[in-house]
This record gives C-alpha cells, structure tokens and sequence, in this order.
C-alpha cells in the first residue's frame, strides 16, 4: 500500500469529522424538527459540513507531505490547524449572524483552551490511529 | 450530434481508455485488515490523561462553550 499517499492522508483526515458530523447533524435535526428548538441549522451547518472535514484532510495531507524530520508531532500538528480554522468559524458565525460565544474575548479565554485540547487529543490518537492503519506515517 | 459522430466517439473513447485486465482480488482483503486493527495499541501519557480528566471538568464550569466547541469540529 505504497500508492496514493495524499489520497490515503487525506481520507485518515477527514474521517473523524464526518463521523462526528452523522451524530451533529441527527442531534441537530432532531432538536430543530422533533422538538422545534429555534436554531438556524441551514446557517449553522456551513463551516462544521462543508469547511471542516475537508481543512481536515488537507491539514493531513501537509502533515504527510512534511515527512518525518520537518513535521511537528501530529497532536501539536492538529491543534495548530484549530488556530487556523477558529477566526475562519468566528468571521463566519458573525457573518451568518449565528451566536456561539458572547465575544471574541470569552472565546479565547474559555472556547480555545479546550478545542486546543480536544485538537490535540483527537489528532494523536484518533487521526494518528487511522495514519498508522493507512500507512501515512 | 449524429449516430456516425457517436460511433466514432465511441471508437476514440476505446482507443484513449486501456482495457482493464484481471479487475478480480487476489483474496479477501477483510482478515488483513481485522490484523492490522489488532496491531493498533492506543498508548496514552499521563499528560493525556490529564488533559482527558480535564474536559469534563471545564464543560461543567464553562457550559457554554460546548456548542462553540461542536461548530468546530
């Protein structure tokens, strides 16, 4: 299984966020049409379905192209791209006019402690899990 | 377009395209990949269980940033 190395980096990327993304999307839909629960799901959706998963991929897709001597352990790799990606879901919630956090200053004192965390975790173990079966690194 | 200029994009089509030979697996690919799954051991430092023990306690000080943290994910 030596063939197709972005191909196959790029699919241990973006597995755990479209996993995750079968169970948001069956609680989202269940709270907005079985409970009616006000919530702007069409709006809310964009950045975690369309932008997540594959900024995902493509992060793991750097990680291979890296190789071993020039790339960052993969946790530290992972929680990087969450600085990347929490101005991109914060200029988009303000944009789509979706209230996650009060401010950009709680977000950076409570909201970004813990998704460095959850970064870091998800990538060493669960994306570095599906790496070593795919033969990534 | 008319039936001459199909059949010749057909033709061109054939020409262009190899044929694939012996499409058929060699044997099942399945107990390869059960073994492989075996060989995965999930070693987790202190530090992450640290961090681990960390989440639940943040969630229940600071609920309100769970659904800040789910949009990112």
């Amino acid at each position: 299984m030596n063939k197709h190395l972005y191909l196959r980096a790029y699919l241990a990327g973006i597995a755990l966020p479209t996993m995750f993304l079968l169970i948001g999307l069956t609680v989202f839909i269940v709270a907005r049409f079985v409970y009616h629960v006000p919530a702007p799901i069409e709006r809310l959706l964009v950045f975690p379905m369309a932008l997540v998963p594959n900024l995902w991929g493509a992060w793991n897709m750097l990680y291979a192209r890296l190789g071993a001597g020039r790339r960052l352990p993969l946790g530290i790799h992972g929680a990087v791209l969450f600085l990347l990606l929490a101005p991109v879901g914060l200029m988009l919630a303000k944009t789509l006019d979706i209230l996650i956090v009060t401010s950009v200053l709680a977000f950076i004192l409570t909201v970004s402690p813990i998704a460095l965390i959850v970064y870091y975790l998800a990538w060493k173990h669960i994306v570095g899990f599906f790496n070593r079966l795919l033969n990534v690194a | 377009m008319n039936e001459l200029n199909d059949e010749k994009l057909r033709e061109l089509l054939r020409g262009a395209i190899a044929p694939v030979a012996d499409t058929n697996l060699k044997h099942d690919l399945w107990p390869q990949m059960l073994r492989k799954l075996d060989e995965q051991t999930v070693r987790a430092s202190w530090l992450d269980w640290a961090l681990i023990a960390l989440l639940p306690l943040w969630f229940v000080v600071f609920p309100e940033v769970i659904p800040a943290l789910l949009y990112h994910l």
